[in-house]
């Protein structure tokens, strides 16, 4: 019987609260330490809000991540924060990372505060990484994409496994232009050598050129953004873990939990093979108010699901 | 042969001073506010006595202290880019609260929805259209008449543009009454697509011919998110095009932080779009030099040369993301390799994007390395 799952990996709103608190501290008006303590309560409330809406993993939210890439650039020996980037078609910016002489090592992987293992349940949450690719692609300079997976994120993976977590989502940013080479994907994502399931997440963008290609590489799931794939595109049967991005993190609009079941029921009909509900993107996109109950929506209709199987 | 001469002007805004901020907003205004404000004054000839009076007052403004303290951030945005040398001058943008609220909340249709994040610890307050969107008066008129009643200088008024509304604002109602989830393509498109030309007439161009019927001889239509999608810069030049309709003064399109070459050959179908100001600096070399090698962050001027589009090219030589100050030395070869791709006929020069993110100190300075520049490259085109 097909595996019914929701979680929400990615870069979570931020308060109010917390945008004020960063806002102030930029301006010198309050303290790093305040920051934090603003940080640690926007990710209490985001662990309760998962928790009530029953996901079967639990994330840290990501909320001291200046983007996806950001931690890696200013920890990894050979990366440095570069020019200001849009980020895929939002109205959201990231630096993309710019190398310098060498190849890129990640001396130690990252821990806290980057990965709040603490708070989170051993074996019971989802972390997010830039894939090896998309880190590549992205930066500005020579970086060859196995090379990102064997210094970087490869080893970031294994210590993220032995510290706990449960699966990888490793955001994938740079296939949609049409020109990226498969192969070269394929080549990073064996390198990685990774203890958990991997997924590779295509979020905000119409998947549908490449799927016919990805479920062929060594990952457990696939994610799909379906507010911009059409689900006529996706191979039957999907013979991966779908990742089903089925509530919109660009919208504010709020997604009707029986709708969204709905749409589950017609991918398990469809596809076959196992569902994992998640948001299409990062939450980060709609305020903080609506991101929280956009989670209880997706948990609700997990609900559905999951009472139906 | 009649001798090049480089226009010179800032995109929009420009950085609110502390005791413009604190008095709208009802903090108190505290003393190196005050102190502020009058250093700023001297430096740039303006008689600050009133002004001070009215900010030792500390808080509880009234509405026409409040308006007073506008009109004087105005004033100051004005001589500011006048003093640091530019042809083209506005106000700095003092006025508006931000490119995108500014126009959400003058519009019916409109419901603000909460703060999302630009980029690291910066944030903008995203609305959600709800209905048909509509502007029935010219909230931008006083704004406009205040800047012109206060400089002889060419005056460019910037409007944000219908496309960058539309994808910057969530959709509740064109999308329909069901969510799109799993929808067609066609679908998605049909509903931005509406909203666009819906914003074009119905938001931007009432603002925009009422500015223009007051007096205003140059519109600037900022589109930031013009290349967000590459797929839709053909309903970015539709909604220029609808916004244009029926305007009887020059008007440009702003658009940056972008992969510009998405936006042929589409805008070839720009109606009359007298020139493109874009961001090229945020990616170029720091170092001099005129050679394309030199140059990276300009190497999409080649594509502009071989478009059949004839505008001109308003040439980002500073960037607005950094307090590094542009040497002359280093604009003027940012203009010089232009004017070699292009011809100097079709290039004008202007900071990258607005300068609101930097301290009135580093745009001061940026604004007169960039007259700076333009001069020496004019020089060296002139033959002196």
């Amino acid at each position: 019987m097909a595996e019914i799952k929701a979680y929400t990996p990615g870069i979570y709103a931020r308060s109010e609260e917390l945008v004020q608190a960063t806002r102030d501290f930029d301006r010198g008006r309050t303290t790093a330490e305040a920051v934090r303590q603003r940080q640690n309560e926007d990710l209490r409330n985001f662990l309760e809000v998962q928790r009530e809406a029953n996901f079967d993993y639990l994330s840290d939210g990501l909320l001291n991540w200046q983007d996806i890439f950001r931690p890696f650039d200013e920890a990894a020996v050979g990366l440095r924060p570069g020019s200001l980037t849009r980020f895929l078609n939002t109205n959201t910016f990231l630096r993309a990372p710019a190398s310098e002489a060498g190849t890129p090592t990640l001396t130690e992987p990252l821990g806290e505060p980057y990965f709040r293992i603490g708070d989170l349940p051993r074996d019971g949450w989802v972390a997010t990484l830039p894939s090896p690719h998309a880190l590549a692609v992205t930066a500005a300079g020579e970086l060859e994409p196995q090379v990102v997976a064997e210094t970087m994120i490869g080893p970031q993976i294994r210590w993220l496994a032995g510290n706990g977590c449960a699966m990888v989502v490793l955001q994938e940013t740079t296939l949609f232009e049409g020109s990226s080479d498969i192969f070269v994907l394929s080549e990073a994502l064996d390198a990685l050598k990774s203890p958990v399931p991997l997924a590779l997440h295509l979020p905000f963008g119409d998947a549908g050129e490449v799927l016919g290609e990805l479920v062929e590489l060594d990952v457990e799931a696939i994610g799909v953004d379906f507010y911009a794939t059409h689900v006529a595109a996706l191979p039957r049967p999907f013979p991966k873990t779908l990742l089903a991005g089925v509530v919109d993190a660009r919208n504010s609009l709020l997604e009707e939990p029986e709708e969204i079941a709905e749409f589950g029921r017609q991918l398990l009909e469809e596809l076959g093979g196992d569902l994992h509900l998640v948001p299409n993107g990062d939450l980060q996109f709609v305020p903080e108010e609506i991101a929280r109950e956009k989670v209880r929506r997706l948990g609700e209709a997990a609900r559905i699901l999951k009472e139906e199987r | 042969m009649s001798e090049v001469r480089f226009v010179t002007r800032e995109i929009g805004s420009l950085a609110k001073p502390g005791w413009r901020v604190k008095s709208i907003a009802g903090r108190p205004v505290e003393d190196p506010d005050v102190e502020y404000a009058r250093k700023w004054g001297a430096r740039l000839g303006i008689n600050t006595e009133e002004l001070t009076e009215i900010l030792q007052k500390g808080q509880g403004f009234s509405d026409s202290e409040k308006a007073k303290i506008q009109d004087y951030a105005a004033l100051y945005g004005i001589r500011l880019l006048e003093n640091s040398g530019l042809d083209v001058v506005y106000d700095g943008e003092q006025r508006r609260s931000e490119m995108y609220d500014h126009v959400v909340k003058h519009a019916k249709g409109f419901e603000t929805r909460g703060t999302v994040r630009s980029w690291d610890n910066k944030y903008y307050t995203k609305a959600a259209v709800v209905e048909k969107p509509l502007v029935e008066k010219t909230y931008d008129l006083e704004e406009c008449e205040f800047v012109r009643e206060h400089t002889d200088r060419t005056v460019k008024v910037p409007f944000t543009g219908a496309y960058t509304i539309m994808d910057w604002s969530y959709d509740e109602h064109y999308a329909g009454e069901s969510s799109l989830l799993g929808a067609s393509a066609e679908r998605r498109s049909e509903a931005r697509r509406v909203f666009g030309v819906d914003a074009a007439r119905d938001v931007v161009r009432p603002n925009l011919a009422g500015v223009v019927e007051a007096g205003a001889e140059w519109v600037q239509v900022d589109e930031p998110a013009a290349t967000t999608r590459p797929e839709e810069v053909p309903l970015v030049v539709e909604t220029f095009n609808a916004t244009r309709e029926g305007i009887d003064a020059r008007c440009s399109m702003h658009i940056c932080f972008s992969d510009y070459s998405c936006l042929f050959p589409y805008i070839e179908e720009l109606d009359d779009c007298y020139e493109l100001q874009l961001e090229f600096s945020n990616r170029d070399s720091l170092e001099t030099g005129t050679k394309g090698a030199d140059r990276p962050g300009y190497a999409i001027l080649d594509r502009f040369r071989e478009s059949a589009w004839e505008g001109k090219i308003g040439l980002g030589v500073i960037d607005i993301h950094t307090d590094f100050i542009e040497p002359p030395e280093l604009v003027r070869d940012r203009v010089l390799h232009a004017a070699s791709v292009l011809g100097p006929e079709r290039i004008e020069v202007n900071t990258d994007c607005g300068l609101r993110t930097r301290s009135w100190e580093v745009s001061y300075e940026k604004l007169v390395n960039m007259v700076e520049g333009a001069r020496l490259a004019e020089e060296a085109l002139n033959g002196r």
